[in-house]
Parts: C-alpha cells; sequence; structure tokens
C-alpha cells in the first residue's frame, strides 16, 4: 500500500477537528457544555440585563463619576449597546476562569492512558501539540459565541434598532475575548503536559497565579521600577481592558500575544522532550 | 535495511535498561525478541517507535530516525498497556488513524473495517473500548497496528493474556500479514515464536546476549526426541554409537537432544525407528532441528 503522507496542516485540521468532536458530541462534553449554557444564561438574564439598565441610568452615572472619578468608566458608559459594556466586564474575568478549567486536560489523560503512542506514531508531536491548542482555542470561540449571542438576542427583544451596533460590538467583543484568552489555554496546554490528571493541571494554575502574584507584589513594593514584571502573568492586562471596548482593546493584544509565543515554544520543547 | 542500531544505550537513572546494544535486521519474515522480564525488551521497543530517546548510540529504521515524519504510516506498534480513548467507539478513533495516515474519511472507514475483521471484531465496531475485555482491547489493538499495511509492525507482547483460540489466531495474522509487513514480536512464549519467526534477538540484563536465525546452515545438524516409555540410560548410549551422531543429551525428563553430523537422507530417523522396533520403546515425536529454548540456552 502507498503511504502518502498528509500535508502538516490537514493533520493538525484533523487533530483539531477530533479535539472539537470530543467537547462537544460526547457526553461528558455535552454535559459541560449545558452547565457553561446554563451559567451564561444566568448571567445574562440577571446580571447583564439589571446591570445594563443601571448603566442607562444618568443617577447611577453620575454616582459612579463622583466615587470612581470621571474618566474611570467613561467608555461603558458611552457603550451605544449597554449590555455588551455588562457582558464585557463579566466576560474578562469570567471566561479566563472557565478556559482554566475546560482546557485543563488537553493532553494529561491521553499520555497518561498510552493514547499518545498510538498517534505519534501518525503525526509528529508539534503538530499534536498545535493542533490540540487550536482546538480549545475554537472551543473556547464557540463559548463565547453562544454567549454574544444570547446578549444579541437580549438587546433585540429591548431595541431593535440597535441590530447594527450591537453585531459591530459582538465582533470586536468576540476578537479580544479570543485574544485574551490565548495564554490561559497555552497555559494550560503546559501545565496538562506536566500534570498527571486535569485536576492537577489546576491546581499548578491556582498556584501559578497565586504565588506569582504575590512575589510580583512584593517585587514591586521593594522595587517600583520592575512595575513591568506583572506583564509576565496572564490576564495581567485586564482590568486596564474594562474601560476601552471594541477596537480600542486591541491596543492590549500584543501582551496576550507575546506571552502565548513563548508559552506555546516553552510547550512545544516540553513535548518534544517528554517521554511516552 | 529494515533497522540498525548501534551502540544503543538507554539509562533510567543508575539503571542501564540497554547497554551498548549493536544489531542489524533485514525486512522479511518475522523476527522475534526474547528475554526476562526487565531485560530491556520494551525500552528497545520505545526507542524504535520514538516514544524514548535513547541516552547514546545511534538507530535507524527505513534510513530514518525514530518518530520522524518519513516514518509516519510506515512504522506501526502495538505498545504495551497503551489504551485508546474510552470517549470514543473503537470505529472512529481507528478511521481518524486511518485519516491521519492520509485515508479520506470513506476509505479510512472501509480499512477499519478490514482491519477489525482481520482479528474478528467486527461485532465490536461500535463499542467504547471501556466495554471490551483484556483480550477483545488486545486485537482491537493489534488491528490498529495494520491499518494501511505498515512496512514495519512491531507488536510487544502481543498474546500475552490472550486465550489459546485467540493467541493462535493472532498468530495466523501475523503469518498472513508478513508478505506485506515485516514483524517484530517480542514474547516470553519461546514455543509461539518457534512457529513464527526466524531470526531471534536474545536479549538479557539490557545486553543483547545472541542474534540467532532458526534456517541458518550449520555444520552440524539437531533431531529432538520425546519418548513415552523407554530406557532413558541404555537408549542414550545407544543412539550415541550410530554413526555421525555427535552428542545425545538429554534436555528432559521425556527429551533427548541429538547432534549429528551431515548424513544421508533420514538415515538418523531410520536407525532410531529400528532401534524403537528392536526393544520395543514408544515415542511420542521426533522433531528436526531443536527448540528455540534449545537454540539459545544450549550452553
Amino acid at each position: 500500500m502507498d503511504h502518502n503522507i498528509p500535508s502538516t496542516m490537514r493533520q493538525i485540521g484533523l487533530i483539531t477537528q477530533f479535539e472539537m468532536t470530543k467537547r462537544f458530541i460526547n457526553r461528558g462534553g455535552m454535559f459541560a457544555l449545558a452547565a457553561f449554557t446554563l451559567v451564561w444564561a444566568l448571567i445574562i438574564l440577571f446580571p447583564v440585563e439589571r446591570a445594563s439598565s443601571l448603566l442607562m441610568n444618568p443617577s447611577f452615572k453620575e454616582l459612579v463619576n463622583n466615587l470612581a472619578g470621571p474618566e474611570t468608566f467613561n467608555q461603558l458608559f458611552a457603550a451605544p449597546v449597554a449590555e455588551y459594556a455588562v457582558l464585557w466586564c463579566i466576560a474578562l474575568y469570567v471566561f479566563p476562569m472557565f478556559s482554566l478549567f475546560i482546557s485543563a486536560d488537553q493532553f494529561c489523560s491521553d499520555k497518561q492512558r498510552g493514547t499518545f503512542r498510538f498517534l505519534t506514531l501518525r503525526v509528529s508531536r508539534e503538530q499534536l501539540f498545535f493542533g490540540r491548542f487550536i482546538g480549545q482555542m475554537l472551543i473556547q470561540a464557540v463559548l463565547i459565541i453562544i454567549a454574544l449571542l444570547a446578549t444579541f438576542f437580549l438587546v433585540l427583544t429591548r431595541d431593535s434598532s440597535l441590530l447594527l451596533p450591537s453585531m459591530s460590538a459582538a465582533f470586536f467583543m468576540l476578537i479580544n475575548l479570543i485574544i485574551v484568552l490565548l495564554p490561559y489555554v497555552a497555559v494550560m496546554a503546559v501545565f496538562s503536559l506536566i500534570a498527571k490528571t486535569a485536576r492537577q493541571a489546576s491546581t499548578f494554575a491556582i498556584v501559578l497565579w497565586t504565588i506569582t502574584s504575590i512575589i510580583i507584589s512584593i517585587i514591586n513594593t521593594q522595587y517600583p521600577n520592575l512595575a513591568f514584571l506583572h506583564y509576565i502573568l496572564p490576564g495581567s492586562q485586564i482590568s486596564s481592558m474594562i474601560n476601552s471596548l471594541g477596537l480600542s482593546a486591541l491596543t492590549f493584544a500584543p501582551i496576550p500575544i507575546i506571552q502565548t509565543i513563548i508559552l506555546l515554544f516553552l510547550g512545544k520543547v516540553i513535548i518534544q522532550r517528554s517521554a511516552l | 535495511m529494515l533497522i540498525s542500531c548501534q551502540n544503543l544505550t538507554k539509562n533510567f537513572g543508575d539503571k542501564k535498561a540497554l547497554n551498548e546494544v549493536s544489531f542489524t535486521l533485514e525486512a522479511g519474515t518475522p523476527i522475534a525478541l526474547v528475554g526476562p522480564n526487565g531485560a530491556g525488551k520494551t525500552t528497545l521497543f520505545s526507542i524504535l517507535c520514538g516514544y524514548i530517546l535513547p541516552s547514546k548510540g545511534k538507530v535507524n529504521i527505513l534510513g530514518q530516525q525514530p518518530g520522524s515524519r518519513e516514518l509516519q504510516g510506515r512504522v506501526a506498534a502495538l505498545p504495551q498497556d497503551a489504551l485508546l480513548d474510552p470517549n470514543f467507539s473503537i470505529i472512529t478513533q481507528l478511521s481518524f488513524f486511518a485519516q491521519l495516515q492520509g485515508m479520506t474519511a470513506k476509505a479510512a472507514k472501509i480499512e477499519t473495517k478490514r482491519v477489525l475483521e482481520l482479528v474478528d471484531m467486527t461485532e465490536a465496531a461500535n463499542l467504547k473500548p471501556i466495554s471490551l475485555s483484556h483480550g477483545m482491547s488486545k486485537r482491537v489493538a493489534i488491528a490498529q497496528a495494520l491499518i494501511g499495511q505498515p512496512e514495519v509492525v512491531l507488536l510487544d507482547e502481543p498474546t500475552a493474556g490472550l486465550d489459546p483460540a485467540n493467541a493462535k489466531k493472532i498468530r495466523e495474522i501475523v503469518q498472513n500479514q508478513s508478505i506485506n509487513s515485516t514483524f517484530i514480536i517480542s514474547s516470553h512464549n519461546l514455543d509461539e515464536l518457534e512457529k513464527l519467526c526466524d531470526t531471534v534477538l536474545y536479549l538479557e540484563s539490557g545486553q543483547l546476549q545472541q542474534s540467532v536465525s532458526m534456517q541458518s546452515e550449520q555444520s552440524t545438524e539437531y533431531i529432538t526426541l520425546t519418548l513415552q516409555q523407554a530406557d532413558f540410560e541404555q537408549l542414550q548410549s545407544t543412539i550415541g554409537a550410530i554413526d555421525s551422531v555427535i552428542n545425545v543429551k538429554p534436555i528432559s525428563h521425556d527429551q533427548l537432544l541429538i547432534e549429528h553430523n551431515k548424513s544421508l537422507p533420514y538415515y538418523i530417523e531410520r536407525a532410531l525407528l529400528d532401534l524403537f522396533e528392536q526393544n520395543q520403546w514408544q515415542y511420542k515425536s521426533i522433531l528436526k532441528g531443536r527448540t528455540l529454548e534449545d537454540t539459545l540456552f544450549s550452553n
């Protein structure tokens, strides 16, 4: 039989596709998706709807400006679609947290079970690594789209004239959130290569964020000139992003992109050297 | 050349799992890898499959480094203790492997059905790995190694844990598929390897002790005689007196190994049958050659 090795991109595509099937088709994945949808339904129906009404209330805007200063949340109050402004604030914190758990088992189970040994005779370790990472990012993108679509319908039920501004807000939010999530999923790719179980990978993530935050805070107190160090940690730019919606939020994109490149390089080295 | 290893060494901490192992193998009939537990068989397989890197030495399969892109789909393996993903059906996973090897989705399904049929597991195609017994899982894992008729198939303990009927079935598959692929089989079961393999590599304590060919031309020949009832001592001395017999050695309570010079065809066999008739001795079998066990452990 002829042995026509498929192109690298086709093999990565197949791995990506299989990874997404794992999340969305099988029973465990379906339960996780249902839980995710339920949580977001509650977030959108209650905090987003209520908070957006507040955001549109001039007296609330005055109160916040008096408390936090006029420049702190001006972009949020100026947002054409209040629901997306509120969703933005929640999504910036909730999605990264979700992503840590959803992408915790990119490699550990397969490595422990020996399933990798069947795969690495057919694809390279790098293809496996990047295929799965892209698959996980696409899963995150689908989850973001679900939340954005739900908000979209919420907005249209209030005011159908907001169709175009909603679409624009949803599009930029999707791009920005995907970029924000890149280093989180990359960190979990690295941890799931080292960890024995998904739970252990999640524990590593919690330890990383806690310990690194403490160390950076201590260093910053002693040496204020080293304030840039906090950019080491994924998500360090999130608090600054809250008051920058749409296109302007993309100015923060270089930080997570650089973090992702470094993490993916690290992951590539680890998968190349590890025993299967 | 199929495989070449030069001074292959693998250390796990202070322990040398492989120690300066060198050999070359040619494509063709199945090759056996024999040795006691901890001899380094699985370590050698893992290096050949690219699962682990050697600490020292060189290794080549089909002229390439193990794990290289050029070997994708050309080298297959039944790795020891490796399990399929419990979340997907057998057919989904094996079809996925076939697609990774370059087949279209449709061709991959057909190929999966073909290999499952070879191991008599067609009925399990839609089952998930978790619902299979140990023996069934092993057969499915062997089926995945046959996808796309790879040039080299490494089977690590393929019949361990299988019932005799299934073990026989696996031996038949290896024999039949040997036309397309060169099988390298590790096992403790010497009788089984003897039935399948010509070349035998014997590993012990990480070192290659022997590399023998069962079919190779030798100056002396052997007959293994199994008896049912006879005066062993008298028989041994009488056989020793036959022309061209060099040595007669008991190898078990009912077996004698006769080493003899090349003589006229069936000369020794005829002499033995005459002897049995004269003395009313009963024999069970007269085997031309010697068992793999005797070949490896005769000294």
